[in-house]
C-alpha cells in the first residue's frame, strides 16, 4: 500500500478540527450548533480512510519522534478512537436536547458547541497514547484525556447528580494521576529514563548485572528490587482507576449514572481502551523483568479475579439500565485483566485477545448506549421498565439491542463470543485454573442480568404506546454497528488480521 | 552534613503521604484538592533529586525529569483551573464543599 503521509498527520488533523470548533462555538452567527457535530462527524470518518494511506510501519525513532512509534497496532487502536468518537458525536446529536435543560440561560441549540468539540480533543489523547512509547507522552496523553473527561462528565451544571459525578471523577481521576506520577518517577529513578525501551533495557541489564548501571550514581537503589516494585505497584494503582478494576471500581457506578449518556459511553470506551493500551505497553517492560514478573502477574490474577465476581454479582440486582452498563463494563474489565494475566507466558495470544475484546467490546457498548439514549429520550428515563415491550413500539430498535446485549452476554455469532473465546484461550494456555473456574461463574451471572433487559423488551407490556422516532444518523449508525457485531462474530478475519503483530517486528531502540 | 539523594526521597515521601492521607480523611472538597496537588509536587521533587543525582558521562545532569517535572506543572495547573471551576459548580448548585453533602448517586 502507498504510504504517503506520516502517522502524526492524523492526530494534528484532530487537533486543528477541535480547535476550529471551539472557534466556531465563539464566532458563529447562528444559534443551532449541532452542524458542529456533522461536520466533526465528516471529517472523522475522512480521517479513518486516510489513516490506510499513512506509514503503518515502524521506522528509525530519532530526536522528537523517540516518544512516538508506529505501527499496525497503534494504527488500528487510531482507528479505533477515530470511530469511537464519531458514534460519541452521535448520540451526541440524539442526546441534545436533554442536554440542553441543564445548561442554565441559553436558547435552543446554543451552548453545547464545547460538548461536541472536548470529544474531538479526548479522541486526540486516545490516538497519541496509541503512539506513545514514552512516560512522557503516555502521561501527557493520559491527562489529556482525563481532563477532557472532567468537564464532559460535569457539563450538565444544573443537574445535580451530573455535577456530583464530576466531582467524584476529579477527585479520584486526580488521586490516579498522583499516583502514576510518583510511579513513574521511582521507575526513573531506577533506571534514569523515561522511554519505555531504555527502560526495559536498564531494567534487564541492571538487575541481572547491577554493575552494568553502577556508574549512573545512584547509589544504593539499582538492583534495589523493593523500589521497583513499590513503582510498579503505584502505577498498577493508577491505571487500576482508568481501567475501573477491583478494588479501584467504587467510582465508576456513580459517575457512569450521573455522567450525560453519551459520555458515561465515552468513559466506558475511551478510559478503558486508553488505560489498557497504556497498561499492556507498560507491562511489556515490567514483565521482561524475571525478579518482579511473578508478582507482578500474582497481583495482577488477584485484580482480575475481584473485578470479574464484583463486576458480575453486583450487576445481577441493578434496575437502573445505566447502573447496569456501570457493573457489565467493570466485569468487562476483568475478562480483559484475564488476558492481560497471561502476558507473562503467552504475550502474543494475550495482545492479540485484549485487541480484540477492546474492538468488540467497544461496538457493542457504543450500539447499547445509543439505543439506550434513544429509549431514554422517548421513555423519559433510563430505568429497565423504561424498556418494557420495545419490541412492540419499535422492533428494529429491540432487535439491535438484542444484539448489542448478546454480544455483551457472549453469545456464539456475536463479536463477543470470539473476543471471550480469545481471552479464554490465552488463559488456558497460560495455565491459570482458578481464574478460568471464577471467570466461568461470571460469565454465568453475566447471562442471567442481560436477559432480564431482554425480557423486560420482549415479555413485558409496554407503559406508553408512542412511537419511537430515529434520527436518520442514528440509524445509520445502529444498521453500522450491529451488522459489524453480527459480521466480526461470523468472520473475525478483518481485524484479527490488523492485529497480528509481524513476526519480526524488532522496534528501533 | 551534605544532602544525599535519600534525603530528597525522604521529604518528597512524606509529602506523598501527608497529601494521600488528607484525600483519604478531609471532607473539605477544597482541602482534598489541595491534597491532591501536594502529591504531584512531591512526586516533582524525587523527580528534581533524581535528575541532580543521576549525572551522565558528560557531567550534566539527566534533564529528562526536569522536562517530565515542566509537564506536570503545566497538567496540574489545567487540572486546578477545570478542578475549581466544578467545585464553584457545585458550590452554587448546593451551598456546601463538604463531601458528606454530597449524596444524590446511591451507593
Amino acid at each position: 500500500m502507498q504510504q504517503i503521509l506520516p502517522a502524526i498527520s492524523l492526530e494534528v488533523t484532530v487537533l486543528i478540527l477541535g480547535v476550529l470548533m471551539l472557534f466556531a462555538e465563539a464566532f458563529a452567527k447562528s444559534a443551532d450548533r449541532s452542524h458542529m457535530a456533522r461536520y466533526a462527524i465528516a471529517v472523522l470518518a475522512a480521517l479513518i480512510g486516510f489513516s490506510f494511506f499513512t506509514q503503518s510501519a515502524p521506522t528509525e525513532l530519532t530526536g522528537y519522534w523517540k516518544f512516538y512509534s508506529v505501527d499496525a497496532t497503534a494504527l488500528f487502536f487510531k482507528r479505533i478512537a477515530l470511530g469511537t468518537t464519531i458514534v460519541v458525536l452521535v448520540m451526541a446529536l440524539e442526546y441534545r436536547h436533554v442536554l440542553q435543560k441543564y445548561i442554565p440561560g441559553v436558547e435552543a441549540g446554543q451552548g453545547t458547541g464545547e460538548f461536541y468539540s472536548l470529544p474531538v480533543f479526548i479522541c486526540a489523547g486516545l490516538m497519541f497514547m496509541a503512539s506513545a512509547v514514552d512516560f512522557i507522552l503516555i502521561f501527557v496523553a493520559l491527562e489529556l484525556v482525563t481532563i477532557g473527561f472532567y468537564v464532559l462528565v460535569a457539563y450538565m451544571r444544573r443537574n445535580m447528580q451530573s455535577l456530583e459525578a464530576g466531582v467524584k471523577y476529579l477527585i479520584l481521576g486526580a488521586l490516579s494521576t498522583g499516583f502514576l506520577v510518583y510511579g513513574i518517577t521511582w521507575i526513573f529513578g531506577l533506571t534514569g529514563e523515561t522511554h519505555l525501551d531504555a527502560i526495559k533495557h536498564a531494567l534487564t541489564t541492571g538487575f541481572t548485572a547491577p554493575s552494568a548501571i553502577a556508574e549512573k550514581g545512584l547509589g544504593g537503589l539499582q538492583g534495589n528490587e523493593a523500589a521497583l516494585l513499590f513503582g510498579i505497584v503505584l502505577i498498577l494503582i493508577a491505571l487500576g482507576f482508568k481501567i475501573a478494576a477491583a478494588p479501584f471500581q467504587l467510582w465508576v457506578p456513580d459517575v457512569y449514572q450521573g455522567a450525560p449518556t453519551p459520555v458515561t459511553a465515552f468513559l466506558s470506551v475511551g478510559s478503558k481502551a486508553a488505560g489498557f493500551i497504556v497498561l499492556v505497553r507498560v507491562l511489556d517492560v515490567f514483565l521482561a523483568v524475571p525478579a518482579v514478573a511473578g508478582k507482578v502477574t500474582a497481583l495482577l490474577a488477584i485484580m482480575a479475579a475481584a473485578t470479574l465476581l464484583y463486576g458480575n454479582l453486583t450487576a445481577l440486582t441493578q434496575d437502573n439500565l445505566k447502573r447496569l452498563f456501570a457493573y457489565s463494563s467493570i466485569a468487562h474489565a476483568g475478562y480483559l485483566l484475564m488476558a492481560i494475566v497471561a502476558m507473562s507466558v503467552q504475550p502474543a495470544l494475550a495482545k492479540e485477545a485484549v485487541s480484540f475484546y477492546l474492538a468488540g467490546y467497544l461496538l457493542m457498548t457504543l450500539l447499547s448506549f445509543l439505543i439506550l439514549i434513544i429509549v431514554a429520550r422517548h421513555s423519559r428515563g433510563d430505568e429497565l421498565h423504561h424498556f418494557n415491550g420495545l419490541a412492540k413500539r419499535s422492533p428494529f430498535l429491540a432487535f439491535a439491542m438484542t444484539i448489542a446485549i448478546a454480544s455483551l452476554a457472549g453469545v456464539p455469532l456475536t463479536v463477543g463470543f470470539i473476543g471471550k473465546f480469545l481471552v479464554f484461550k490465552a488463559a488456558i494456555a497460560s495455565g491459570h485454573w482458578a481464574l478460568i473456574c471464577i471467570a466461568i461463574v461470571a460469565v454465568a451471572a453475566g447471562f442471567y442480568y442481560y436477559i432480564r433487559v431482554i425480557a423486560a423488551m420482549y415479555w413485558q407490556q409496554p407503559n406508553e404506546s408512542a412511537p419511537i422516532v430515529i434520527a436518520p444518523l442514528s440509524r445509520l449508525a445502529i444498521l453500522i454497528l450491529g451488522g459489524a457485531i453480527l459480521f466480526l462474530g461470523v468472520y473475525p478475519k478483518p481485524i484479527l488480521s490488523q492485529i497480528k503483530e509481524p513476526p519480526q517486528a524488532p522496534r528501533q531502540q | 552534613m551534605t544532602l544525599t539523594l535519600n534525603h530528597y526521597l525522604l521529604v518528597s515521601g512524606l509529602l506523598f503521604t501527608i497529601g494521600f492521607a488528607g484525600v483519604m480523611l478531609r471532607r473539605n472538597i477544597i482541602t482534598i484538592f489541595m491534597c491532591l496537588e501536594l502529591m504531584l509536587n512531591a512526586a516533582n521533587l524525587s523527580l528534581v533529586a533524581f535528575s541532580r543525582f543521576n549525572v551522565g558521562p558528560d557531567g550534566l545532569p539527566n534533564f529528562n525529569a526536569q522536562v517530565l517535572v515542566f509537564f506536570i506543572i503545566t497538567v496540574a495547573a489545567a487540572e486546578v483551573a477545570v478542578g475549581l471551576a466544578i467545585i464553584v459548580a457545585l458550590y452554587r448548585a448546593r451551598q456546601t464543599t463538604h463531601v458528606e453533602d454530597i449524596n444524590s448517586l446511591k451507593f
